[in-house]
């Protein structure tokens, strides 16, 4: 039986550290020197790893960690019908295949529910998991057969919409889409909301929209300001929207004073790109500074992005903080 | 006999078809040693796995005697049978070198502590990086102007081209064309940041940041981009009389420049304020002189390159002449220099004469320690075991290479500081493939009282691989015959 979440809900963007010996072993399987059932053997147990890390640091919505993607474009790309991917095209684990579409995509699944599967096998927590959105992959895979990248979206954004229809049927509830190229290419954003409301018509879970400026390398790949967002954001079929503020300062928080949003709010209070583990008052400053614009109930704490660039006691630590801050302002709120 | 010659050049052939004075050099070598074997002075037994290394020491003064015998160790330090000779072509003259040769080869066999050729050791064996060498350089930046009021020359004369590259105009010009349609294409789109953050590390006199900073003021005036009021420039450099140097030199850009001491080992820890908020970074001449170590692959095992720094007999006997002091005198006397400067030895100009000639002729005999696989000393901080496994990767078999620890520690903990669409921007002497540490002497080499070092580019590029930027080399086009190349980052996908 799930816990039911708690005012403040605390949840991981998706990732958690990834161990260097895993990412060797990526290498070696890329290198033909490992094979696959070992490495999947890893996977799982780094997988089972971070769930106990996130519930023993008391996360609301824990993820099963993702260390079985190599990163947030190939582990979509290679499952994604239609679209050929070149497998030889690289040498190391983190870096991205070239994958290239050639003609309309096919209706199919990317056989992502048994992450739901494992989830429900390995965690009572709530739990969600994460998927890449169509506006980011569109950036990374080469079209050589829609008009245009609107067109390319939308039609991810049909496929995409089927994959998250079979991991309700296999148990998520939480859904997160991640779309950190807005960032880098605002004027997109007409069309690339219009393909996030195509990918979730009609499915029945919680949807997050996490829109950061990146956190590839564990540095940020864009810079600006959030305004970009709005209002084009607001027509967005998004339960929540979650965003880094951790790293940037909270002058953006703002933005919700102006903006009347529809949805809960995601506020990052976790730095995820330095190895300085914050403490659990500066996360409360944080949380309480978000409270003056975003009341309690629309406000879900998280860390800025994925925790996959940081070792793994620092991510504990950083988690840990987060719930205690968490917990503090919960009390003063007696909540 | 295993003859590896480590330099490969077809620019030192006479034109009139005869023998290069190095092909002379190393058909010597070898029928010297050929001789040896004949004569019964190197056991036939021993001969065919007898490694030879050739050298050509691009550097007039340089660490090593034209002979030198390398033995080996455990990685507890014990001393293991193998060991290689090793000549620098260039210092060996015909005539002494069948000679040099054979004490060489008697010394094999009177074992490790032997020291057959009477030399005044100063250290014990120790890596690389934390050799003498390190403790002279220190000294020369922090008596600088010292050493140059003896020498009648500012350091940059004793540069191998007379002058830096970091000056030449038409480099700064460029460079400033560069950054400043960098920041028009950001501005285009919206995503130009309010301030504008630059920063040179390691400032030298100044004249480059002062040439760069006037181009840039001149450009954006002339192009009517009001980039130039929002720009603030940061000079970095550890040396408090260099700094002060060179703020002076772009004083007349008054609230727009600043100094921060710091070092460029670490720039990040003085800068933590700026992390991915300066657009462009520059260097010039800092990765060559920052320590490094050196390992050596020899039929698949890994070996860590100790040194001992010594005087040898004669010199010895020279410098006890002309300072009025016993050999005893010399290691305590080296000591007291190295911590408390020239004019704790001697008063007056005599310290830094003396200084001056114990860093023109002191040299480093080498020793190959077994590297354990255990061990990590040798990995620079900030990088790991994995960046040396990629380099390892695409490395030859059987090579002698730099691990440019001080340059991939400060590269690794400069680019965290970069603005996302940021550049850094390298001046210095690169070996940008790891195959190219066979064809030639990558140093180090003594400049006028300083050092200089290639710099590993290729595990420079691993390192930013790893942080998410492609490095590039281009060569540096301005002065026909440079061996300066540019490194340059960009943005990895």
């Amino acid at each position: 039986m799930t816990p039911p979440l708690p005012i403040l809900p605390t949840t991981v963007i998706g990732s958690y550290s990834m161990p260097e010996w895993l990412e060797r072993a990526k290498n070696e399987y890329l290198s033909r020197r490992l094979s696959k059932r070992d490495l999947d053997e890893m996977h799982d147990s780094v997988r089972k790893a971070a769930l106990k890390d996130q519930e023993t640091a008391g996360i609301d919505i824990v993820s099963d960690g993702e260390a079985q993607r190599d990163n947030m474009i190939d582990y979509f790309t290679e499952r994604m019908p239609g679209v050929q991917v070149d497998l030889g095209s690289k040498r190391f684990y983190y870096d991205f295949y070239d994958s290239i579409v050639r003609s309309k995509l096919a209706t199919g699944t990317l056989g992502l529910s048994e992450e739901a599967r494992f989830l429900g096998r390995f965690t009572d927590h709530t739990s969600k998991i994460s998927i890449s959105g169509p506006h980011t992959l569109v950036k990374r895979i080469q079209n050589k057969f829609y008009d245009s990248e609107e067109a390319f979206a939308l039609d991810l954004g049909r496929v995409l919409n089927l994959e998250l229809k079979e991991l309700v049927r296999a148990g998520a509830t939480q859904i997160q889409i991640d779309e950190p190229y807005y960032s880098g290419f605002p004027e997109d954003l007409p069309w690339a909301i219009k393909a996030i409301n195509a990918m979730v018509e009609g499915v029945t879970a919680n949807i997050t929209l996490h829109v950061c400026y990146g956190n590839r390398y564990g540095k940020p790949s864009f810079e600006g300001s959030y305004k970009f967002l709005f209002p084009a954001i607001l027509q967005a079929k998004i339960n929540t929207v979650s965003m880094e503020f951790a790293r940037r300062g909270e002058d953006d928080l703002q933005l919700f004073k102006e903006f009347n949003v529809p949805f809960s709010v995601g506020i990052g209070v976790i730095d995820v790109k330095t190895n300085e583990v914050e403490s659990a008052g500066f996360v409360a400053d944080r949380i309480r500074r978000a409270l003056e614009v975003i009341p309690a109930e629309r406000l879900v704490i998280t860390p800025d992005c994925g925790l996959v660039r940081l070792h793994r006691d620092v991510a504990f630590g950083k988690l840990s903080a987060m719930v205690e801050g968490t917990r503090t302002v919960r009390k003063e709120l007696g909540r | 006999m295993i003859v590896h010659i480590n330099h490969i050049s077809q620019s030192k052939k006479p034109r009139n078809g005869q023998r290069s004075p190095q092909s002379e050099m190393a058909g010597l070598v070898t029928g010297s040693l050929m001789s040896l074997v004949e004569d019964g002075v190197l056991d036939a037994k021993m001969a065919p796995s007898l490694r030879i290394h050739l050298d050509w020491i691009q550097y007039k003064t340089n660490f090593r005697d034209p002979v030198m015998v390398r033995r080996t160790t455990s990685s507890q330090g014990q001393a293991l049978p193998l060991a290689e000779i090793a000549i620098d072509l260039r210092q060996a003259d015909a005539t002494g070198l069948p000679v040099a040769l054979a004490r060489a080869v008697k010394s094999l066999d009177a074992g490790p502590e032997s020291n057959v050729d009477n030399h005044l050791y100063l250290d014990e064996y120790r890596p690389y990086r934390d050799c003498l060498i390190w403790s002279f350089n220190r000294l020369f930046w922090r008596y600088l102007g010292d050493w140059e009021n003896a020498s009648g020359k500012g350091f940059e004369a004793a540069l191998p081209g007379g002058s830096s590259d970091a000056n030449h105009p038409q480099a700064v010009s460029d460079s400033v064309a560069d950054f400043w349609t960098l920041l028009r294409d950001l501005e285009t789109r919206g995503q130009l940041p309010a301030e504008i953050f630059g920063l040179e590390i390691g400032v030298g006199s100044g004249a480059r940041a002062a040439a760069w900073l006037d181009r840039f003021k001149a450009l954006d005036e002339q192009c009517g981009t009001n980039f130039y009021s929002r720009l603030h420039f940061i000079l970095g450099d550890y040396s408090p009389t260099s700094l002060e140097r060179a703020l002076a030199a772009v004083a007349h850009h008054g609230d727009h420049v600043s100094g921060v001491p710091l070092d460029a080992l670490n720039p990040f820890k003085s800068l933590t304020a700026h992390r991915f908020k300066v657009m462009y970074v520059h260097l010039t001449n800092v990765y060559d002189n920052l320590p490094f170590d050196d390992i050596v692959r020899r039929d698949g095992k890994l070996y860590l390159v100790e040194v001992r720094a010594y005087l040898n007999g004669p010199l010895v006997d020279q410098l006890t002449a002309d300072f009025g002091i016993t050999r005893a005198d010399i290691p305590g006397m080296v000591k007291t220099l190295l911590e408390g400067g020239p004019y704790a030895v001697f008063e007056g100009e005599k310290g830094v004469a003396f200084w001056r000639r114990l860093w023109d002729t002191f040299k480093l005999e080498e020793r190959l320690r077994v590297l354990d696989d255990r061990e990590e000393d040798h990995v620079p901080p900030g990088l790991s075991k994995t960046h040396l496994e990629d380099l390892l990767g695409e490395a030859p078999d059987d090579v002698r290479f730099h691990i440019s620890r001080g340059a991939g520690e400060s590269f690794a903990n400069t680019l965290p500081l970069l603005h996302p669409r940021g550049f850094l921007q390298v001046q210095d002497i690169f070996v940008s493939e790891m195959d190219d540490y066979r064809k030639g002497f990558k140093g180090p080499g003594k400049l006028d009282g300083s050092l200089v070092t290639w710099v590993n580019g290729a595990l420079l590029r691993a390192v930013g691989a790893r942080a998410g930027y492609d490095v590039h080399f281009a060569p540096f086009p301005y002065r026909p015959g440079t061996k300066t190349s540019i490194l340059y980052t960009t943005q990895r996908d």
